[in-house]
């Protein structure tokens, strides 16, 4: 499974972009959070890895931002475990190895929609990744003006 | 720079409280980010790693004992600030050379929204010097308790929700008021572990040697809290005496008492006292306009509440955001214990 963020302009949230997509090419797409409202929003889906590239071409040719995503980033030499952040993750994401290391589970985490943890780490070490600027979003904006 | 100590007036807290928050809002305290309605819990302390915990006579700490301090040779210089053995809650004061001091043990914290803190590792010698410190040093996370206590109060005699062992805590999640709570650690335990494998490495290398306190730790003391001389209102103080029905009783009836009372508000209650609606007088003329006879009919079962131990800002914001006048104070068993009324809110703010 991918995970990809959608992110729907003010003029786009009033289309069933995301149910168009989904009914045409069949996309079990998993909605793990979204945020939307009248002056946009943003939703991050899980889709199939198979069909990952046609999903996120169809968003695209909507002219709807997608981004295959990447979320939290943990610096591991800032980190020194101490565990604040573990029961605070929603899904689940940190644990205690067997060692008492906290590990990080990336492909648990959902990533900048939520972080939770990111606040509350008295060491600093985790960041969270915001792809305001990535490629595709930048040339839809473009576009538009 | 010349010189640099680190000289802690407290640190190394025996046990500590276990953390959550009752209330609607995030709590940001130094006990870290407490999610709202007790989503998250958190624990401070090391349980059965903790000097204090493994030497409760402390026979062999006091002010000249040798430890592990940030990463070099400290000392114990006394009893810390809020040392109160008798309820196993003692602390140390230290000391030790900054200098020699290791960035791994010795780490800047941030608590959003709270301040900044240090975190200190911190390891105590401790020789078996006879056979009641054996026994001692034995002890295990699942002996010791400490209070789980709902920070969302804001003063010093927090509501406390029973006890739990540094084993549970340390299991990553804890049953308050029959409720399943993921729960963190504030400290680290890999650090933990590390401070005292160093330490033991240093003893072994002779490069440290144990010292015999001058003076031992006091045991017999407890520490009393400075007076609370002004307290912001609770709906506790607030709240009055709410007028019940049931819900087999008839509306007729039930509007003659909304008279009789002088109230706006009636509450639903069970046989047992406990929660189960509320109708208000606006229900009631509109149950008689539309000709409808059944209470059920009426009224609203999904009740907003407010809490006794709660402050009066958090309870009437509730109201506002609500948009509703009133809200029954219930325990948490659903057993109502009063009402607060946006009235009495507007009385007290108004003195």
């Amino acid at each position: 499974m991918a995970r990809i963020l959608i992110r729907f302009s003010e003029e786009q949230v009033s289309e069933p972009i995301a149910s168009q997509i989904i009914i045409e090419y069949k996309v079990p797409m998993a909605i793990l959070s979204a945020h939307i409202n009248s002056k946009g929003g943003e939703i991050l889906a899980e889709v199939p890895d198979e069909i990952l590239e046609k999903v996120v071409n169809a968003f695209r040719q909507r002219g709807v931002s997608v981004t295959v995503h990447k979320l939290i980033e943990v610096n591991s030499e800032k980190c020194f475990s101490c565990g604040s952040c573990i029961a605070l993750c929603p899904v689940e994401a940190i644990s205690l190895a067997k060692d008492s290391t906290v590990q990080f589970d990336k492909d648990k985490c959902v990533g900048s929609t939520c972080s939770v943890c990111v606040d509350a780490c008295p060491a600093r070490a985790i960041k969270s990744i915001k792809q305001n600027n990535s490629e595709n979003s930048a040339s839809n904006r473009e576009k538009k003006s | 720079m010349n010189q640099f100590y680190l000289l802690n007036f407290r640190n190394c807290y025996q046990r500590y409280n276990c953390a959550v928050n009752s209330n609607d809002e995030i709590i940001y305290a130094y006990m870290s980010k407490l999610l709202p309605r007790m989503r998250n819990a958190t624990f401070s302390g090391r349980g059965e790693l903790n000097p204090l915990m493994n030497d409760p006579d402390y026979e062999t700490m006091g002010m000249g004992t040798r430890i592990f301090l940030g990463g070099a040779q400290g000392y114990i210089i006394g009893e810390g600030t809020q040392h109160s053995p008798k309820n196993l809650n003692g602390t140390l004061m230290v000391k030790g050379d900054a200098k020699k001091m290791s960035p791994e043990f010795l780490q800047g914290a941030a608590f959003t929204k709270y301040g900044t803190s240090l975190y200190v590792g911190l390891g105590v010698p401790i020789p078996i010097l006879n056979e009641g410190l054996a026994k001692k040093t034995a002890i295990q996370d699942s002996e010791i308790l400490t209070d789980i206590v709902d920070y969302s109060v804001p003063r010093r005699d927090r509501p406390k929700f029973g006890q739990v062992s540094y084993k549970e805590l340390k299991s990553g999640a804890i049953t308050v008021n029959g409720k399943k709570v993921r729960v963190s650690s504030l400290s680290s335990l890999k650090m933990a572990k590390k401070v005292s494998q160093t330490l033991k490495s240093w003893i072994a290398e002779g490069t440290f040697f144990l010292t015999a306190p001058v003076e031992r730790l006091p045991t017999n003391t407890v520490f009393k809290p400075m007076r609370q001389t002004e307290e912001i209102p609770f709906v506790v103080s607030i709240m009055h005496p709410a007028v019940t029905c049931t819900e087999d009783e008839e509306i007729q009836v039930i509007a003659k008492r909304i008279v009789t009372k002088s109230v706006n508000h009636i509450v639903v209650v069970d046989e047992a006292g406990k929660l189960r609606g509320i109708v208000t007088s606006w229900d009631i003329t509109r149950a008689m306009a539309e000709g409808k006879k059944a209470l059920a009919d009426i009224e609203s079962r999904n009740v907003v509440t407010a809490k006794p131990d709660e402050p009066l800002e958090i309870a009437s914001k509730r109201m506002a955001q609500h948009n509703i006048s009133a809200l029954p104070v219930i325990d948490i068993e659903k057993k109502v214990l009063g009402i607060v009324t946006s009235e009495d809110v507007s009385k007290l703010l108004g003195r």
